[in-house]
């Protein structure tokens, strides 16, 4: 791309920017946290994608971050009295090393193996997370203090959202980028052509788990009350494939789209259909998977409306 | 100026015609590449033994650590129970995964909903015992039909479309279909649990062993339905058919077998067998829409321990879980939770050091 | 392969010929790395290639083509082309070079082309040309000419040509007698993962051995007489 396309994309950035922060003074409290969530929800969906849009390995079990990083924010809160901004942090690096040390095995795995695997995990994490009761108060839960006004939260996501955008965008429109899709493409070739794969994907996977750690330490503080089977909720996880899907895998713009398009459709049917909702998600995925697998994105570009590749 | 070649291949160094130095060469001593392959077969066989036996051992010593192992003779006969129950379960576990290992033999795809089927047999055969006061057992009668007919259905409106795609998108479509099944039966059940109290009695092996009724009669329905499959498949002409699509479709077509039609009566086994594992399992736990869940991952876990696409496999597969299942459950503090992490576990282990699992190949 | 020994004459063209199934693409895997040898050593300007991994091979200089064309299909020509690692230049030169190697093979109206999109020829060229990108000093060319016409096939083997003039070495495995015999100084036989035949093509044409491998023994008796 040029880089006059480039300041292009920036200044829309920018602009989305200023006015989602301006925008909540007026608003309700509800419609704040709505748009909360919607963030939330782009930089879940955009994370997932850079380790399964890009680089090919679809996890199934993303939202094992988005737990550590809740508790990482809870208790430490709520036991050891920190302020809630460097627990962050720590979800962070926490998230990170867990990627790591999990990934560099199950990395191996081949597509829908990898995939199982990572459902694994995440449930595997739900499970520790509910028996090491010492540390996480177990089934219990965690209640954390609350002094924040909503808008501390509310400004916190904006941030995380716009460093994602960022750091998505500069790695989808990057050699970097390309990289992952070449080993998305045909791994064997591209070790052939000098790329090493390992790297590659242990550095996309952690990256990809930083982000929704983040997210969901911001969320703990939020909500102020965590328990295992609400933060290691496998919806998470489909919601984050469903929305990069949706909107279109492998892109920068698929993600943002489908996060908006598909939180804010779900927000509209879950008041009036508590249950429906759900069972429309399924069906949903499945509709999806079978009928747009390169979403609306690659609707898009089909159509001529975007252009093909990333790197131009 | 003629140049023979050496003979026998490798054993000296030729000598060639004056050249520029060698850019790139290929020096063998002795045999090179390409067959080392069963040398590492045999090695990750071993590896995943040794795997296997630390695994079975590990809740021993847990159990040691944490004091809840005891060594007299009450606690062993304890022990021999909780073995002895967790291989009678293995055999419905077995049964529902040979349906699963059976949709990915002859289809290659993955069947993330399998456990909702489970599920829905342990519904089905709940509506029928409330409702309609059959028996669990004769309600297998239309129950299983019923599953048959589910099945066709599944494949024919999504599956036959994923048949040769990659098995990913098998993966998030039967995840879908998997998600949209618990919800709907929420909708109509509610998240309550439910059980179906039958046989309730125990069945007294020894003086100090005891099993429970319903335990003895699923493990006995589910060996009597398992060998009436593997029969079916080793002697039945359409069990045939089905082997030979699953060896390999192209040219079971070209022999003149209708591979639509095995992959939608493969459906329809795999379904029916699950909905009779859910009706046998119904008859002992209590379940929800979301125990699916975990049958899934046990289902998954058990055909790559098997062997994927490997029907005795499954069997063996089914019973080793059950056994690691309830010495975890017995010996680990919190065991009814950390069965998930070793059903986990093992899977993941076995994907790592030999994904073909014990019955298949190296690479699967 | 079984007990192979050979050496690859620096900076010419060579060819590895031999019926199918006879170990040549698996020659050229235990090159670059796919493949493991068991036993034996590979070795590189006098060093032992064997064991490392595709990535570490590719950048000390060798790189291949494949027999089937693994280009990436879901990206665009530029894409495959960029997607080469170890160039060590800024972004801007590497796009040069890219687009310098798109028009060589004349694919430059299709740059923004998804690679899947590609005919059969032009994906091989655009293999070709990607192989090309880090200046290689080893290339391997895995059945270039298998499905590419006539033009075309000359286009290619003029470049090919022209690479060994720069002072590259070329290793060219291939079915097609006429490509090996007129455009190849050494060629290897294999058959049976055993070479069994080495030398210039006037030799090879002549040698008992791989007529034998090639057409039968009958043929080889007659052929005496």
């Amino acid at each position: 791309m040029t880089r006059y396309q480039h300041l292009r994309n920036l200044i829309v950035l920018g602009v989305a920017v200023l006015v989602l922060a301006f925008v909540p003074h007026p608003l309700s409290v509800y419609l704040r946290s709505f748009l909360l969530f919607t963030m939330m929800y782009v930089v879940l969906a955009l994370s997932w994608n850079i380790i399964s849009g890009f680089t090919g390995y679809t996890s199934f079990g993303h939202v094992a971050f988005y737990g550590i990083g809740a508790y990482a924010c809870a208790i430490l809160v709520a036991d050891y009295g920190w302020h809630w901004l460097p627990t962050l942090g720590v979800g962070a690096v926490l998230a990170a090393a867990v990627a790591v040390v999990i990934g560099y095995p199950v990395l191996r795995l081949k597509g829908p193996y990898f995939a199982i695997a990572m459902l694994g995990a995440a449930e595997g994490t739900r499970v520790v997370a509910t028996v090491w009761d010492s540390l996480t108060h177990g089934g219990l839960g965690i209640s954390l203090p609350s002094a924040e006004t909503s808008m501390e939260t509310y400004y916190a996501m904006l941030v995380l959202m716009v460093v994602t955008i960022v750091v998505a965008y500069a790695v989808g429109h990057s050699r970097l980028g390309i990289r992952l899709n070449a080993i998305r493409e045909d791994e064997v070739a591209a070790e052939a052509l000098g790329i090493n794969a390992t790297l590659y994907k242990l550095t996309a996977f952690t990256l990809s788990a930083m982000f929704p750690a983040v997210a969901g330490g911001i969320q703990a503080y939020k909500v102020l009350y965590i328990d295992p089977p609400a933060v290691f909720f496998v919806q998470i996880t489909i919601a984050m494939a469903l929305m990069s899907m949706l909107g279109g895998k492998g892109t920068v713009i698929g993600p943002i789209v489908g996060a908006v398009v598909l939180y804010s459709a779900q927000e509209l049917t879950w008041v009036n259909f508590p249950t429906a909702h759900l069972i429309a998600y399924g069906l949903f995925i499945v509709l999806v998977a079978r009928f747009m697998p390169r979403g609306l994105m690659g609707f898009a570009i089909d159509r001529g409306w975007a252009r093909k590749g990333m790197v131009h | 100026m003629n140049q023979r070649v050496d003979e026998a291949p490798g054993r000296e160094p030729l000598s060639r015609p004056v050249a520029p130095p060698a850019a790139a060469s290929v020096v063998a001593p002795s045999p090179v590449a390409g067959r080392g392959k069963e040398r590492s077969e045999v090695r990750s066989l071993y590896l995943l033994a040794a795997f296997l036996v630390c695994a079975y051992t590990l809740p021993f010593f847990v159990g040691l650590w944490y004091g809840t192992v005891r060594a007299d003779e009450r606690w062993l006969a304890y022990l021999a129970t909780v073995v002895i129950s967790g291989i009678l379960q293995g055999g419905v576990y077995a049964m529902f995964a040979v349906g699963l290992t059976l949709i990915f033999g002859v289809m290659r795809i993955i069947n993330a909903a399998h456990g909702e089927m489970v599920m829905m047999g342990a519904y089905l055969t709940w509506v029928s015992f409330f409702f309609l006061g059959v028996d669990p057992l004769l309600a297998l009668t239309f129950t299983l039909p019923i599953a048959f007919l589910f099945g066709l259905a599944v494949q024919k409106l999504l599956l036959n479309a994923v048949v040769g795609a990659p098995e990913l998108t098998g993966l998030l479509i039967t995840f879908g279909l998997g998600l949209t099944m618990i919800y709907t039966v929420e909708l109509i059940f509610t998240t309550d649990f439910r059980t179906i109290p039958y046989a309730p009695g125990t069945v007294q092996l020894t003086s100090t062993i005891a099993v429970g009724q319903n335990r003895v009669i699923s493990f006995a329905m589910a060996v009597v339905i398992s060998i009436g499959v593997y029969l079916f498949l080793k002697l039945s002409r359409l069990g045939k058919a089905i082997r030979a699509t699953a060896l390999n479709a192209e040219v079971a077509m070209v022999c003149g077998i209708d591979v639509r039609r095995i992959y939608l009566i493969t459906t329809g086994v795999a379904a029916a067998l699950a909905v009779a594992g859910g009706a046998l399992v119904s008859i002992q736990f209590g379940f929800n829409p979301e125990t699916g869940v975990l049958y899934t991952l046990q289902a998954f876990a058990i055909i790559i321990l098997g062997g994927r696409g490997h029907y005795v496999g499954a069997f063996i597969g089914g019973l080793m879980l059950a056994v690691l299942e309830s010495l975890v459950s017995l010996m680990v503090p919190n065991g009814t939770a950390m069965v998930e992490l070793a059903a986990y576990g093992l899977m993941i282990f076995v994907l790592l050091i030999r994904p073909g699992g014990l019955m298949g190949v190296k690479e699967g | 392969m079984d007990g192979c020994t050979f050496a690859v004459p620096h900076g010419r063209i060579s060819g590895f010929i031999g019926p199918n199934g006879s170990g040549k693409t698996t020659t050229f895997n235990l090159l670059t790395g796919i493949a493991l040898p068991d036993a034996g050593e590979v070795l590189y300007r006098g060093e032992n290639i064997a064991g490392l991994r595709p990535y570490q091979i590719f950048r000390k200089g060798i790189t291949r083509t494949f027999q089937i064309t693994r280009i990436f299909r879901e990206m665009t020509v530029l894409e495959n082309m960029l997607s080469v690692t170890g160039l060590g230049v800024p972004d801007r030169v590497a796009r040069e070079r890219a687009d310098e190697l798109i028009a060589f093979v004349n694919l430059t109206h299709l740059r923004a082309e998804y690679g899947g999109r590609l005919s059969f020829g032009q994906q091989k060229l655009l293999e070709f040309a990607r192989a090309l990108m880090t200046d290689p000093d080893l290339i391997l060319l895995d059945e270039p000419a298998a499905g590419v016409n006539r033009t075309l096939l000359q286009h290619l083997l003029d470049h090919i040509h022209r690479l060994q003039e720069q002072g590259k070495t070329i290793v060219i495995v291939e079915h097609d007698m006429n490509v090996i015999m007129n455009h190849c100084e050494r060629i290897f036989v294999m058959d049976y993962g055993v070479k069994i035949a080495e030398g210039p093509p006037a030799e090879i044409q002549r040698d008992e051995r791989v007529i034998e491998a090639y057409f039968g023994r009958r043929r080889a008796a007659s052929a005496r007489t």
